[in-house]
């Protein structure tokens, strides 16, 4: 079984130009002529700004730590 | 590390989430929608590998002169790259288990980056097991240096002797079957790119916390 | 100098006989506990399951094999030894030394094997040929690791932590090659993996051979 998906997967690959003109593949095209993809994209990028904006913070306040630190010492 | 690369980062990895799901993709059986994944999931093998590279450089000059932020940096390169390492194979995990019906399949490269990330386990018990400090960065170093020089074989070589169900291999370095198509290319190396910066820029913020307990014990020695 | 070196070895080697008995009986026990317990239904061991036992029996072994070479040297030698040779000397002296040990207990091993269990293979010039590069891949990579773990101080648990993923390189060609052996493949199949375990030799043995001095200073 192993094998016979590996084959089966070569062939497609190798196949590719002539196979994607022969026959459609199904790929999600209803949810993106719907525009639903975009809902997809936001709440991904609200993740992603959110992470960055707290890695951001991080980053300050590793920062004025640093800064005190000198100051401790006199 | 300078702000403006964490800018670029940010920038880089924002376009890949957009550009990722938005762009047009060559259309291919079985992994159908889920080409998008490369987008994603291949980036954090490269981070991966990027960032131990830094972190053997550093093992290699702490080893020529011996200091304790080299040893620092070696650590947290080591430990930043570990986690990409881990999420690449979750990843990995979830997409198999879509495309070749089961998370895994004992295909020679997730083996060999299964092993990659036994090198590093290997590498903090190691340095968990030593009491010494300076013995405990020399060893370390030493091991850092010697795991990669036998892991280039493995990640490098074997999956590309034997067959395996990623494409591009069998004689075919990386990932020929895509590069096909230059519009995932559009977003795959920024992707790179962006992961790398991003996992630098977390390893960074890790030196400077071990850095300032460093400076914080020797003020409460004082 | 060198020679001196890889006599001392043998002399303390052959001194020691318990070691190197003890050393053998434990490849024994496995290999006859592997013949234990397929010895209900004999033909149930297929080839692949026969190099599987193989290889983990030979691996375990070598690993306790190499372990020893520094942790079994008692504390105030090593200053001894550092005084009067180089630490090149020293690790290749070593590995040259524990190469002979692991051919000698992986052949033996090998005909264990074929006396308790069966003998699958079909290729013998092949197969002797790859078992040689594997012990001797085994040896040259683990004798670094052995002189990590003696210096860290849990050194057993560590030195078979550390060395499993070290080794898995030379692991997964040899098995693969043993495979070739057991279907009588064309030699000219198997060339590119035998031309890879070498070239892995020669990166560790190198890799070790750097870095060995930067462990002995400690």
């Amino acid at each position: 079984m192993n094998k016979f998906i590996r084959l089966i997967f070569q062939f497609i690959l190798f196949s590719l130009p002539i196979s994607a003109i022969a026959q459609p593949v199904e790929m999600a095209d209803t949810m993106r002529s719907e525009g639903k993809i975009y809902v997809v994209v936001a709440i991904l990028l609200v993740i992603f700004v959110g992470l960055i904006g707290y890695l951001i913070l991080l980053d300050r306040k590793i920062t004025q730590i640093e800064k005190k630190l000198p100051e401790k010492k006199n | 590390m300078k702000t403006w690369l964490k800018g670029v980062s940010i920038v880089l990895l924002g376009y890949t989430i957009v550009g990722g799901l938005l762009m047009d993709v060559p259309r291919l059986n079985i992994v159908n929608e889920t080409v998008r994944a490369l987008y994603f999931h291949v980036p954090m093998w490269f981070g991966m590998v990027a960032l131990f590279l830094v972190s053997t450089i550093y093992s290699i000059q702490y080893l020529r002169k011996p200091s304790f932020e080299k040893d620092t940096r070696a650590v947290e390169y080591a430990n930043t790259g570990l986690l990409l390492g881990l999420l690449g194979i979750f990843t990995g995990m979830i997409w198999a288990n879509y495309t070749w019906g089961s998370p895994w399949h004992g295909d020679p490269k997730q083996n060999g980056a299964a092993i990659s990330l036994l090198v590093y386990l290997a590498y903090f018990v190691l340095r968990g097991s030593v009491e010494n400090e300076d013995q405990r960065a020399r060893l370390s170093a030493v091991y850092n240096i010697f795991a990669f020089a036998a892991m280039i074989p493995l990640i490098f070589i074997i999956p590309r002797m034997t067959s395996s169900m990623h494409p591009g291999s069998g004689g075919n370095p990386g990932f020929n079957m895509y590069d096909l198509d230059s519009k995932m290319r559009m977003v795959f190396y920024p992707a790179v790119i962006g992961w790398i910066l991003l996992g630098v820029w977390i390893a960074t913020l890790r030196i400077r916390i071990r850095i300032i307990n460093e400076k914080l014990l020797n003020l409460e020695n004082e | 100098m060198f020679k001196t070196l890889l006599i001392k070895e043998l002399t303390l080697e052959l001194r020691r006989k318990s070691v190197i008995s003890g050393l053998l009986l434990y490849l024994f026990s496995t290999a006859f506990i592997c013949y234990l317990t397929f010895s209900l239904r004999q033909n149930q061991i297929t080839p692949l399951v026969w190099s599987a036992l193989f290889w983990i029996t030979i691996l375990f072994t070598v690993i306790n094999t190499v372990a020893k070479s520094f942790i079994g040297e008692k504390k105030g030698r090593d200053i001894y030894y550092y005084s009067i040779a180089a630490p090149e000397l020293i690790i290749i002296s070593k590995i040259i030394y524990n190469s002979f040990l692991t051919l000698l207990l992986s052949f033996t091993g090998f005909v264990l094997f074929i006396l308790l269990l069966k003998n699958p293979i079909a290729d013998f010039t092949l197969f002797a040929l790859t078992l040689a590069l594997g012990a001797i891949g085994f040896a040259s990579s683990l004798t670094l690791l052995s002189g990590i773990a003696a210096k860290a101080n849990n050194s057993h648990i560590l030195m078979a932590v550390l060395s499993f993923p070290i080794v898995i390189s030379v692991l997964m060609i040899t098995v693969k090659v043993t495979k070739n052996c057991i279907d009588g493949l064309d030699r000219s199949v198997s060339t590119n993996d035998l031309l890879t375990l070498l070239a892995i030799n020669c990166l560790v043995t190198a890799a070790s051979y750097l870095l060995f001095p930067y462990i002995w200073r400690s």
